[in-house]
């Protein structure tokens, strides 16, 4: 069940919302949990149902090795050593975790025996649905495929419980019963593509005691977030994407593009990936609103970055959090000297390339995006400064150039679309314009149409032409939506809200979000 | 003269007007965004290159069907009804008056055949030589062609005379695409831009025919051509489409009101595959209706060199080549006599002699 999908809008959405006020209204502090719960299960099963166990039997083991490690934790002893009276979680039934053990003594080395195991199990499960046939392919590449199918989200819901655990072992958060916890792994707002939330972040509104009351300041904000989120998804990225699509797939045929055909193709992914991906993280981000729960900014204008460490800290910002906090650091960040510091920096960037699929045009993404990190992190040790306009520029060329890969159907589409990019198949131009102006013959091939630029029509160029300034002048000169004042928001969905209902009902079809395959 | 300062304006009007809550200012966005919507695409905003291009093409064609008087050839169809065939020779040929009317695959056939229906009467013939698409088009994609902007902006006559689907559909049939060309073309226009595509693609003559695309304007199209590989309808997509039911109506309408529908196959690369049943069911959907079904012996297929800039689109001297087997097929079927043009279509390398019978199944 997609977010934009109608079923979602104007089924699920409102009867979900609906039972969990009723529950709130008419049942104790676990009813809405319980309620929330199972909603949330149906969202993941409406998929493919045989997927649920899976995700169930993964929050139900991590919910155990998590005890475990806090057990044994030094700086966590087991809850029944607080007072109730200082207790937080006191009224709560579900947390007060009736059933647990005595008290051990603090065992930190067992502690993080646990908490190896524990990632290890997550890091298997991953490994195995999404990796194994890629492993089994550099190893023997003639091999035959494993046909293992991806379970949706699991990437998102094992780094989600990877950060539990290891800040169980740390008690960075308060410890959390089993339908909390369940609750908060399994939120359908973040489920399936993020954001990637921090436990301490969301346990203490889940254990709110005015969770499940309407707030209609929060309804209202949520309703508006949720929709311009749903706007830049339907009516931005589908659009960018109908014109990155037809590009890429001439470049995956071997077709070569020329010079405007490449660049636009490039242009609209840029873009695409943008609205599609921040579009929903709008919509989780106001889908939490309406329940109460605040969720942290997902992204931050990112294509505004001055520089690619400015952009890492403005794109997919939980992502970079996490591998900032839970792989970065633990390899040794910048502790140890200048030399692992950057090696500590390519191997993140390498993973987290692969984190988004099993496929070495990921690596080759993470691979470029590693390199930038590290040729700008010894540029400014050299204490160099650029311009701060030339500086964007140039990152958000190199972010644009790093995207080929991870759009194209492997190695050869991406060299096909940068050779395109790079001007080696030629420039050619609708003969239309070439007659209008004749000068431009001299640097221009006419053609009738750009047979790979929008729908190959005569006006296709100036539609895209149009279509991308549109998009660029969003990204680079408007503030983002959570920027926005409320007014503000009503001015945005004023402009976007009949394309939006538009899309929603009356599009040739509805394009699956971008970061649901990873 | 009073010189208020202007917060103080702004405090006297938040006393007069009610400040909207959350939902209210949300809902105020929203219902602005439909009006706004609504009149701009409805009063403001025009497409005069694109939709208007084809309004004036359909209105010429219905025009010059009203002058004629007694019965008449009316061939509907996608593009390749103008492209493809010549009324102009077939009218010479049979000493029938003869419309091209078609003029694009994606105008909905309900809209069409409505805005056709007034100008067909008992003894009038009517050759819908339909593209594939036609028939298999979904019924929200058949509500959202181009003729669902035309009639919201310009024919709401033709709108109120359809489904109330099809209404919703056309007040919706704008994306964000649609706002941005429709500035770009008012701008063309009020800038006086000349449209090449007279020069670039032929124009229409007095008959609905599209000339002057010769072969070689269409020499830099034939690698696009070839690449515009398609797959073929399956029998069962023609068959269940929502297209062919319209087409039914059509026939049912015609047979009730003494307007004769016969069916024919469109102008096709023959390097693109047409399975046998896909032809079969094609024939089907006029024969079992009341309808007749006309087959040429290259059921309308031709190779690469004929072609114009689409696999659909004849070049000139073959849609004069190509008018003229169907002027010479249609002849025995509306038990009339063919006169043989005097130029006779040598120029299509593709056809040569101009001497293949006709095929007929009715």
């Amino acid at each position: 069940m997609l977010f934009s999908s109608p079923v979602f809008i104007l089924g699920f959405l409102p009867l979900v919302l609906g039972g969990f006020f009723l529950a709130g209204r008419f049942g104790d502090q676990r009813a809405p949990l319980a309620w929330l719960l199972a909603a949330d299960l149906v969202f993941y099963g409406w998929w493919n149902p045989w997927d649920v166990p899976l995700l169930a039997g993964s929050v139900a083991i991590n919910h155990l090795l998590a005890q475990c490690i806090r057990r044994r934790s030094q700086a966590a002893p087991p809850k029944s050593a607080h007072p109730a009276s200082s207790n937080p979680e006191s009224s709560n039934p579900e947390s007060s975790n009736p059933g647990s053990p005595t008290p051990e003594a603090p065992n930190p080395a067992a502690a993080r025996y646990w908490l190896i195991a524990g990632v290890t199990f997550n890091l298997a499960l991953l490994g195995w649905f999404k990796y194994a046939t890629f492993l089994l392919h550099i190893a023997a590449p003639s091999a035959p495929s494993l046909n293992i199918a991806l379970p949706l989200a699991i990437s998102f819901f094992t780094f989600q419980q990877i950060m539990f655990l290891v800040d169980s072992a740390h008690a960075r958060h308060e410890p959390a019963g089993p339908l909390p916890y369940a609750a908060f792994v399994c939120f359908f707002p973040h489920l399936i593509a993020g954001p990637i939330v921090r436990p301490s972040e969301i346990l203490p509104q889940l254990r709110a005691p005015g969770l499940a009351r309407p707030v209609a300041a929060n309804l209202a904000a949520g309703t508006s977030i949720f929709l311009l989120g749903l706007g830049k998804k339907l009516v931005l990225a589908d659009t960018f994407g109908a014109f990155a699509n037809t590009g890429f797939a001439a470049a995956a045929h071997g077709t070569p593009l020329t010079l405007i055909e490449a660049w636009y193709a490039a242009l609209a992914y840029t873009l695409q990936i943008y609205f599609d991906f921040s579009g929903y993280s709008d919509m989780a981000i106001g889908l939490a609103r309406m329940f109460n729960i605040r969720f942290p900014l997902n992204f931050n204008s990112p294509y505004k970055a001055c520089d690619i460490a400015d952009f890492w800290r403005r794109w997919h910002i939980s992502l970079s959090r996490f591998l900032r906090d839970y792989l970065y650091s633990p390899l040794g960040g910048s502790r140890q000297g200048e030399a692992l510091r950057l090696r500590n920096l390519m191997l993140t960037m390498l993973l987290g390339g692969l984190w988004h699929g099993a496929a070495w045009n990921f690596v080759a993404w993470g691979g470029l995006h590693g390199v930038y990190l590290v040729a700008h992190r010894s540029w400014m040790r050299l204490g160099c400064r650029l311009p701060g306009p030339i500086g964007q520029a140039l990152t958000l060329l190199a972010v644009i150039v790093a995207w080929v890969p991870f759009r194209a159907d492997g190695t050869a589409a991406t060299l096909q679309m940068l050779r395109g990019m790079a001007g080696l198949n030629g420039l050619a131009l609708p003969q239309m314009i070439v007659g209008a102006w004749p000068p431009l013959a001299v640097i221009a091939r006419p053609v009738p149409v750009l047979l790979w630029l929008g729908d190959a029509h005569t006006l296709s160029l100036p539609e895209v032409s149009a279509c991308l300034l549109l998009g660029w002048l969003i990204v680079l000169t408007l503030p983002h939506v959570h920027e926005l004042s409320e007014r503000a928001r009503g001015w945005a969905l004023t402009a976007g809200f009949a394309f939006t209902v538009q899309a929603l009902f009356f599009a040739p079809y509805a394009a699956p979000f971008l970061y649901f395959r990873f | 003269m009073r010189d208020d300062h202007p917060g103080q304006v702004e405090a006297l009007v938040a006393d007069v007007v009610p400040r909207p809550s959350g939902f209210g200012r949300l809902l105020c966005a929203a219902g602005a965004s439909l009006l706004i919507y609504a009149i701009m695409f409805g009063a403001v905003l025009d497409r005069p290159l694109d939709l208007g291009f084809l309004q004036h093409q359909l209105d010429d064609r219905l025009a010059r069907a009203a002058t004629i008087n007694g019965p008449k050839l009316v061939i509907l169809a996608g593009s390749n009804g103008p492209y493809s065939h010549r009324c102009e020779v077939i009218e010479a040929m049979l000493a029938l008056p003869c419309v091209n009317g078609g003029v694009a695959v994606g105008i909905g056939l309900d809209y069409l055949f409505a805005r056709w229906r007034a100008q067909l009467h008992a003894g009038d013939i009517v050759y819908l030589p339909m593209e594939q698409e036609q028939y298999t088009a979904g019924r929200t994609a058949e509500a959202l062609g181009p003729d669902a902007a035309i009639m919201f902006r310009h024919d709401w006559t033709t709108l109120r005379a359809l489904s109330p689907h099809r209404w919703l559909a056309a007040l919706f049939a704008f994306d964000l695409r649609a706002a941005l060309m429709s500035a770009i073309e008012m701008l063309m226009v009020a800038a006086h831009f000349h449209d090449p595509r007279a020069a670039v693609t032929g124009t229409s003559n007095a008959w609905g025919d599209h000339v002057g695309h010769t072969a070689l304007l269409g020499a830099p199209s034939q690698t696009v051509i070839a690449a515009m590989a398609r797959p073929s309808a399956s029998a069962s997509g023609i068959r269940d489409g929502y297209g062919t039911s319209v087409i039914v109506g059509f026939l049912q309408w015609a047979r009730g009101h003494g307007v004769r529908v016969i069916g024919g196959l469109p102008t096709e690369l023959d390097q693109l595959p047409r399975p046998e049943a896909t032809g079969a069911a094609l024939a089907r959907v006029y024969l079992a209706h009341g309808g007749d079904f006309l087959e040429l012996d290259n059921h309308s297929r031709y190779p690469l060199a004929a072609f114009f800039d689409t696999p659909l689109h004849l070049n000139e001297p073959c849609q004069i080549a190509h008018s003229i087997l169907l002027a010479r097929a249609l002849a025995p079927l509306l038990g009339r006599t063919v006169r043989e043009p005097a130029a006779p279509g040598d120029d299509c390398p593709s056809v040569t002699g101009g001497t293949t019978a006709g095929e007929t199944n009715h």
